[in-house]
């Protein structure tokens, strides 16, 4: 239902191709990052098997950055320097974000699990949907459709191993990492407007607090000399000191 | 007494720890946390410090942080005040990141160590990297040159160290050019403009100004003035660092040099685009080189002094070093293995000890190792849970059968005793491999490490030796120590060492004393025996954007991700199985998903 919702904005974000190329490559760095993750899992993990898998896992993600960054450049070189700074759009276009902020070394294998599961999940509704608006560019719709079928591998094994590694549990497991999303969700909007809401602030004291004291730095800065300045002795006599 | 010193907040954060005078521990936070350049306050750094140590926060007589906070605070709103109304976009940025966090050191550590706040001491910048550069340097006197980015307001500082016989030790800074005038920014901002990542992708300039000419010098020299005094300026109309966040170089610049690249544009250097990047980065190299060149060779006028100790950020650059070296005057010229701002923490905590209280100075040994050890049967135990080949010998067994492996063309991964300290793989941590032939150089570039194929390979080689192989000047053997300078590959070798010969016939030589590691010499000794030549690649073990390898759990993880054929930790060694083995492995554990 979502993916129907959402077809409209899909189909205009990847419209553009310039828009095309910069989600791509922000893929790109996405899957990279969520490779390391998926790296630093296998690291920690006292479980052969998972260790092999989210290695496995990890090669995929790198496999996949790859894929996109090569696609990413070739769609970028190929706009002419003013499509290049167009408008981009990334907000639009979720991907994976690497395992969403997760702390991998806090976390024990049931919750992580649950956790990719429906990070790939959701990545793999988000990948079809934007291959299904692609049908006017076949070479990035094959990006897609390569990165799809591995996405669905790995939503299949970590829902596998999460019933192998809690048998009892995964469905609450599942439940949890469902609420955790929603709340990691509410917090990115949340910081982001207090982002915004912090960044108005301060712009607007910039320009009505700041005139004055410009003027006088700008007069100071004026008279600085260049080239060597002596270094007073007294000037690190105290380790005290803040400034 | 027992003293922290910290960097953080900046790039590349770390903790080091000195005790009655000696340091005892040190490492960078992004080997633990294992995110790349982690800037992060370094709680782990700290955290594994005094574990090492055995000593509880309480103990602490004193913590050091590495740069004076309301200081840089004070240049970062005044360059926002001078550039005012240019700056509107890059304030609110500014202060959220230091209001946020940055500024409040003094709470930040009290809070985290439950120290009190008068414990809490701070150095400037340049002066933890002088520290760094002279206190850990075994010279009794020597000029001072310190230069990087920006620290507070200085961004280049030359001075005077010295070591008296009743055990007092002086560091004194004459002068400073201070920011927005630098020669690290300047640096980076052709690093951004030839499409790499600031702070970390200075190696790359470095590395494709080989392949360049430097025909833009003058266009270069229109963007930095040298002032009568022989410092330098800049011409701030080529540049945006100091009114944005968002781009270092102006319209101005870019009409000067042109286009600048993305970083998804590959660098082809058979074509005109592509040699006019490389002829970019050679044209900021020599003047690089001539600028720091020139301040050296006023220093050893002034000063009279034979060793030079440089520290910074730009004291990484090798070519530039051995330039120094070969026209400045100085007979010796120490630069040590962390010269960038993880060593600071270090620096900060001997200036504190030395100078502060006044302790008598002991000499700092010789050697990068700081960090944690390798425990080699973690190794063991991974490779038989996953029913890898595993293998226990002993050292002579050990060396005999690497040096095999070597030369039958295998890429080996070696981990052996505590992690260096700093950005460089000195045999420790190190990715060895045979050095003759370019095909090796290129495997490693796309198999293992996966970067630019611009990008050389340094030799690692004993330094009883090494003059045999390269042109070593007097002095070059010591800058080699740490893989601090670049030499030139003698003429007849090139071509058996085409692995770590660079384009324009040099290489980052690190030379190796057998004190210094014992088993990584004997391993060069009978890869020697058996090719002929004691010489082997030597590259950092790790896999590109992530940090060096620490544990043994991390280098089997890269071991497994990638083209190494072998893996040694401590006594145990691992050989890669037949991809054939590693397919099997991935159906049985897909077989038990389907299942």
């Amino acid at each position: 239902m979502r993916q129907i919702l959402l077809w409209p904005i899909h189909s205009w974000v990847w419209l553009d191709a310039a828009r095309r190329a910069s989600n791509l490559l922000r893929f790109a760095e996405t899957e990279a990052e969520g490779g390391r993750d998926l790296v630093r899992a296998a690291e920690l993990t006292p479980d052969p098997q998972l260790r092999t898998l989210f290695l496995f896992h990890a090669r995929d993600e790198q496999r996949h950055a790859e894929l996109f960054r090569r696609h990413g450049s070739l769609l970028h070189q190929a706009l002419s320097g003013s499509c290049r700074s167009g408008n981009r759009a990334d907000w639009l276009a979720p991907g994976e974000r690497g395992l969403d902020d997760l702390r991998i070394e806090e976390l024990e294998a049931g919750p992580l699990l649950a956790f990719l599961h429906l990070s790939e999940k959701s990545a793999a509704a988000d990948f079809a949907s934007y291959r299904d608006v692609l049908e006017r560019d076949p070479s990035t719709r094959a990006v897609f459709d390569q990165v799809l079928r591995d996405e669905v591998y790995h939503m299949n094994y970590t829902l596998a191993q999460l019933v192998r590694v809690s048998p009892q549990r995964h469905r609450v497991l599942l439940w949890r990492a469902r609420l955790s999303r929603l709340w990691k969700g509410y917090l990115r909007l949340a910081l982001a407007l207090a982002g915004v809401i912090s960044g108005l602030l301060l712009t607007i004291l910039y320009f009505t607090l700041l005139p004055p004291f410009s003027y006088l730095a700008k007069r100071a800065a004026r008279k600085e000399p260049t080239g060597w300045l002596p270094v007073s002795p007294q000037r690190n006599a105290s380790l005290d000191r803040e400034y | 007494m027992k003293i922290l010193g910290i960097s953080a907040h900046y790039h590349d954060s770390a903790a080091a720890l000195v005790i009655d005078g000696m340091p005892i521990a040190a490492v960078q936070e992004e080997r633990l946390s294992r995110r790349k350049n982690d800037a992060a306050f370094p709680l782990l750094a700290i955290e594994w410090c005094l574990d090492h140590a055995g000593i509880e926060p309480e103990a602490l007589d004193a913590v050091v942080f590495y740069e004076r906070p309301m200081l840089k605070f004070d240049r970062i709103l005044t360059s926002a005040l001078r550039a005012f109304p240019r700056s509107w976009r890059a304030f609110p940025q500014a202060m959220r990141n230091s209001i946020g966090e940055k500024i409040w050191v003094r709470g930040v550590i009290s809070s985290h160590l439950g120290l009190p706040r008068h414990k809490i001491l701070f150095t400037e910048h340049h002066q933890s990297h002088a520290a760094a550069a002279f206190l850990a340097a075994p010279t009794r006197e020597a000029a001072i040159l310190t230069t990087d980015g920006v620290g507070e307001w200085a961004t280049t500082t030359v001075g005077l160290g010295a070591r008296r016989p009743n055990g007092a030790a002086s560091i004194t800074l004459l002068r400073e050019v201070r920011f927005p005038h630098s020669l690290g920014l300047l640096y980076s901002t052709f690093t951004a403009y030839l499409g790499f990542a600031v702070n970390e992708g200075e190696y790359k300039v470095m590395g494709l100004a080989s392949y360049g000419r430097p025909t833009l010098v003058n266009e270069v020299r229109r963007l930095i003035r040298r002032t009568p005094d022989g410092a330098f300026c800049l011409d701030l109309d080529y540049f945006d660092f100091h009114t944005t966040a968002q781009r270092s170089y102006s319209p101005r610049f870019i009409d000067l040099f042109g286009r600048p690249r993305s970083p998804y544009e590959p660098i082809d250097l058979e074509t005109a685009e592509g040699r006019r990047f490389a002829d970019c980065a050679a044209s900021v190299q020599q003047v690089l080189e001539d600028t720091l060149v020139e301040i050296a060779r006023a220093l050893r006028q002034e000063t009279g002094l034979t060793d030079l100790c440089m520290g910074g950020g730009v004291a990484l650059n090798g070519v530039a070093n051995s330039r120094i070296l070969a026209e400045s005057g100085f007979e010796r010229l120490f630069v040590p293995p962390a010269p960038g701002d993880a060593g600071c923490a270090l620096g900060a905590a001997l200036y504190a000890d030395r100078i502060h209280f006044k302790n008598p100075d002991c000499l700092v040994p010789d050697h990068p190792f700081w960090g944690p050890a390798v425990d080699g049967s973690a190794l063991v135990q991974l490779a038989r849970e996953d029913h890898q080949s595993c293998e226990e010998l002993n050292d002579a067994e050990l060396v005999d059968r690497t040096a095999d492996d070597l030369v039958a063309g295998r890429v080996v991964g070696w981990m052996e005793g505590a992690i260096e300290f700093g950005p460089r793989a000195l045999g420790h941590r190190s990715i060895f491999a045979a050095p003759h032939s370019a095909d090796m150089r290129d495997r490693l570039n796309r198999d293992i490490k996966y970067r630019e194929e611009f990008r050389p390979f340094a030799p690692v080689v004993p330094i009883e030796v090494a003059d045999r192989y390269f042109e070593l000047p007097p002095g070059g053997a010591r800058l080699a120590r740490f893989m601090s300078g670049v030499f030139r590959v003698r003429p007849e070798w090139r071509t058996r060492l085409a692995a770590i010969t660079h384009i324009d016939g040099t290489a980052r030589v690190q030379t190796l004393e057998q004190s210094m590691a014992p088993r990584i010499h004997a391993l060069l000794e009978s890869y020697g025996r058996r090719s002929g030549i004691p010489i082997l690649l030597n590259t950092s073990f790790n896999l590109a954007g992530e940090p060096i390898v620490n544990r043994a759990v991390e280098g089997y993880s890269t071991f497994r991700r990638s083209g190494i054929d072998v893996l040694v930790a401590g006594s145990a060694r691992v050989a890669k199985r037949a991809s054939s083995a590693i397919q099997k492995e991935i159906i049985s554990c897909s077989k038990s998903v389907a299942g």
